[in-house]
């Protein structure tokens, strides 16, 4: 590991608190998505049909697709964190790579998934349309789906970009350095991952017997 | 230092996949409220796996550990008092609100479209 | 002091010898410091600002409510008023005031360490804070909002004809400054305390900080979904929180209160950790049962998540509920009470000095606890059926904002003001000062106890003649706290520029800030302590031990 910042002892104090901090973190980011996840609870409680047969028009296919193009995206960045470790900094670099494709085959295949709900006019405000009597719960539905989905897509997004540049500055200097920093962005990585796994449910799989 | 072998990954992963095959096809079972409940608990195991094998969390300090709760557990605060006032007040649609589920409903939805100002 | 072994001094740097104050003249030192005590000062800058904003509107505020006519500003106006008074009272002064400036200037010397764990960070959370306070006075100058600070739905999604909006959107910013500084703070206290500083040697301040931190992260990112959801519905009309589209009003009730409650905690915290620090100093005494006053704070904390529902007995909510968050809020006073009693018993017997800082301490002290008894009548439920949204409910947080937090503010200030800018003020303004806040809060915030009482409503430009008499008190002494906040901005900055120089201690306070010159340099500590006693070593005789630290290399 590199020399630590000043104002740290040893470099094992300066990541510990680098790991405290995104832990702390990722605390916050829970506590941010927390009312969403609150808002759909009570939208599934109070219009159980109505959620329902919003979720049944959700393109399942598309969704568990990307549930497992992202479960393996956090599978490269465990093996890319583990890569560092060993000072395998051009294995690293390719399996972060791939991570980020995977994250970016993602964030296509939802592009995909909005455009075709918009011209199935489900997207709230922008011409809904739903079947009565549930139009008013299927509009509460997919305001929470675009919500939920789109703010994890930001976090993808950020996601993905972060890792490009680890990527890319691997490819100088020693592994070492980045040691912290990209321990860091994979437990952000799985971290969104692990948002998706309960979105995933909630969204894709409501009475999808019906 | 500890670095997790590649075989436990790769079976974590696999794992993860598997469940989510669970999750997926045991949606088109029509068994109730056991649905909702077999797809939480799945997804609480898988989170539990990427914390646990991905993000190493028990190799972790203690502080980390009630860092991750921590949010949790307040979360479900929220969660459980908010529901305490749901769950026990009687819901009287005033005269003006639009009839519940099944009754024939008013015409389909348009956003209003005027801002308020 | 000898110098430790090399890991524990800097290894081949120059250490600074001079003060943080002379590192650099330039702006650009100042703008892109990285040193936590500058950007503590940046912070201070600021949050004075926005004090004397958030007091101009309260200014026009008591002097409509001079008269029972409505006759200074309009309706809508006085809205606008009262809600950029909450607004940037709340966020923009209370939130950061002990944590930001203080908190900042001095978690690090506390533990014997030389920075937070993230010093950009930090210099970033002073960044956001400052864009955050130019949307709000952007919202100012567009003419205001008028939702009161709670941005109650369905008012402000559907109804209210005032930049939304945009206000959110600065509290939104803001609070992102805040969470910020919480992270920093518990990575730091829990990653960069000095060797021997054990948990339990930690000076209250830094306890209360902390717990106060964990508020900060774990209650603001609630209310940035909130109010973005806010913003949405706004904008959208979904009807989330519009029951005639089958939402919930209480819902953003529920998420609102979430964090709001545990907000009013962030801001008296820091405020109880100040008085733990000045009150054994200035009655040369142990603190009374230190560890049930670190329990205590971490009470107050974790319970005051449990509370919310207290703000909602009348809004519809479940009688159920209500039962369950009353009692809960009866609970939460217990740790509040310890805390008065532990303070009243470290006086006891006691070597009492009357001194600035201590006036402002006492009256803290005093002052929160009426306010928190107050607390109490509000918390019973049959009881807040009458004095909800009366005068009551304002005098009572006013009590524990103003008259607890603002006045251990202050004596904080003025405790610390030697170390932090290397002089001493005047004492004797100091005290009048003081003395003068003391009267003039009280003369303003008591009638309206008795107001509330009596059924007069809050935010009301205008009210019943017989109310006449205690608005014309409140308002004069709102005069005569305005007079007594400027004493202060006068005679600090004065004694910035002027005052005496200030020695290491200039109170023989214990604590590993006050081991360090008055200012200290950049690096805080020439050497790092080794801390082998426990905080509060007073004694009575008036002599103090030091803090414990020793430049005994470790065992």
């Amino acid at each position: 590991m590199s020399a630590p910042a000043e104002h740290f002892e040893s470099a094992e104090r300066q990541h510990q608190a680098a790991e405290l901090g995104m832990w702390v973190f990722l605390a916050t980011e829970l506590m941010f998505f927390g009312p969403l996840f609150l808002g759909y609870a009570y939208g599934r409680w109070s219009f159980s049909e109505g959620f329902a047969a919003a979720s049944r028009h959700t393109d399942v296919v598309i969704g568990t697709i990307n549930t497992a193009v992202l479960l393996t995206s956090s599978l490269f960045v465990a093996l890319g964190a583990r890569a560092v470790k060993l000072d395998r900094g051009a294995a690293a670099r390719v399996l972060l790579l791939c991570a980020a494709g995977l994250g970016a085959v993602f964030l296509v295949l939802k592009g995909l998934e909005y455009h075709d709900e918009w011209r199935e006019h489900l997207v709230p405000w922008l011409d809904f349309r739903f079947a009565r009597p549930h139009q008013h719960a299927a509009a509460m539905f997919y305001f929470l789906y675009f919500g939920m989905t789109g703010l994890h897509a930001v976090h993808l997004t950020i996601g993905i970009a972060v890792m490009v540049v680890f990527a890319v500055r691997l490819g100088s200097g020693p592994v070492a350095r980045l040691e912290n920093q990209i321990d860091m962005g994979a437990l952000y990585w799985h971290f969104v991952d692990g948002i998706w796994v309960f979105l995933y449910p909630i969204l894709y799989l409501v009475e999808r017997h019906g | 230092m500890k670095v997790s072998s590649i075989q436990l990954l790769v079976a974590v992963w696999v794992g993860l996949l598997v469940l989510l095959a669970l999750t997926t096809g045991s949606a088109y079972v029509p068994l109730g409220i056991g649905n909702t409940l077999i797809n939480l608990a799945i997804a609480t195991f898988k989170v539990a796996l990427i914390a646990v094998a991905f993000m190493h969390l028990n190799r972790s300090d203690a502080v980390v550990r009630l860092a991750a709760g921590a949010a949790i557990l307040f979360l479900s605060f929220l969660a459980f008092l908010s529901f305490g006032d749901f769950l026990t007040r009687p819901r009287e649609p005033a005269p003006w609100t639009v009839p519940q589920e099944g009754a024939a409903g008013g015409g389909p939805y348009e956003p209003s479209g005027e801002a308020v100002r | 002091m000898n110098a430790l072994p090399a890991e524990q001094s800097l290894p081949g740097k120059v250490l600074h010898e001079e003060s943080y104050l002379r590192e650099g003249f330039t702006l650009r030192s100042w703008l892109l410091t990285r040193d936590h005590k500058r950007i503590a000062l940046l912070y201070m800058i600021s949050i004075t600002g926005f004090f004397f904003l958030g007091g101009a509107a309260a200014s026009i505020i008591r002097l409509e409510l001079l008269t029972p006519a409505g006759d200074v500003v309009d309706a809508e106006t006085y809205n606008k008023l009262f809600t950029a008074h909450g607004v940037i009272m709340v966020w923009f002064f209370l939130i950061p005031s002990i944590p930001a400036t203080l908190g900042n200037f001095l978690i690090p010397l506390m533990i014997g360490a030389r920075e937070v764990a993230f010093p950009r960070l930090n210099l970033a959370s002073w960044y956001i804070y400052t864009l955050g306070g130019i949307f709000v006075v952007i919202t100012l100058i567009a003419g205001g909002v008028d939702t009161g600070w709670t941005f109650y739905t369905p008012f402000s999604t559907l109804f209210s004809n005032s930049n939304v909006v945009l206000a959110v959107m600065g509290v939104f910013i803001v609070g992102f400054s805040s969470i910020l500084t919480g992270l920093n703070f518990i990575v730091t206290v829990h990653r960069l305390r000095a060797p021997g500083m054990t948990w339990f040697r930690l000076p209250l301040f830094v306890w209360a900080n902390y717990a106060t931190s964990l508020i900060l992260v774990l209650a603001t990112p609630v209310l940035a979904m909130t109010l973005s959801l806010v913003a949405f519905e706004r904008l959208t009309h979904i009807g989330i929180f519009d029951p005639a589209l089958g939402g919930d009003p209480l819902l953003f009730q529920h998420l609102f209160w979430f964090y709001s409650h545990p907000a009013v905690y962030i801001m008296v915290l820091p405020a109880m950790g100040v008085a733990s620090e000045i009150i054994p100093c200035f009655a040369r005494k142990q603190v009374f049962g230190y560890r049930m006053m670190a329990y205590a704070i971490l009470g107050i904390a974790i319970i005051g998540f449990l509370v919310w529902g207290h703000h909602m007995f009348v809004s519809g909510q479940s009688m159920y509920a209500s039962i369950a968050f009353s009692l809960l809020s009866f609970l939460v006073a217990i740790p509040s009470a310890i805390k008065v009693f532990n303070w009243t018993a470290t006086l006891y017997k006691g070597s009492i000095s009357v001194s600035g800082p201590m006036l402002y301490a006492l009256g803290f002290v005093g002052l929160f606890t009426i306010g928190g008894l107050t607390g109490l009548f509000l918390a019973a439920t049959a009881l807040d059926v009458h004095l909800t949204d009366t005068y009551f409910v304002v005098a009572h947080f006013h009590y524990i904002m103003v008259g607890g937090t603002v006045m251990a503010y202050l004596g904080g200030l003025h405790f610390w003001w030697p170390k932090i800018v290397g002089r001493l003020y005047p004492e004797n303004l100091a005290r009048i000062a003081a003395v003068t806040i003391f009267i003039g809060f009280n003369l303003t915030f008591f009638p309206q106890y008795l107001l509330g009482a009596w059924g007069m409503p809050r935010r009301y430009h205008e009210y019943a003649p017989q109310f006449q008499l205690l608005n014309e008190f409140s308002s004069t002494g709102a005069a005569i706290l305005g007079i007594g906040y400027l004493l202060p901005l006068g005679y600090l900055t004065w004694a910035m520029l002027r005052g005496a120089r200030a020695p290491s201690n200039p109170w023989g306070a214990t604590g590993l800030e006050w081991e360090t010159p008055s200012p200290p340099p950049k690096e805080n500590f020439a050497v790092i302590p080794r801390v082998v006693r426990g905080p509060y070593d007073y004694h009575p005789s008036g002599a103090s031990a030091p803090s414990g630290a020793s430049a005994e290399p470790q065992a």
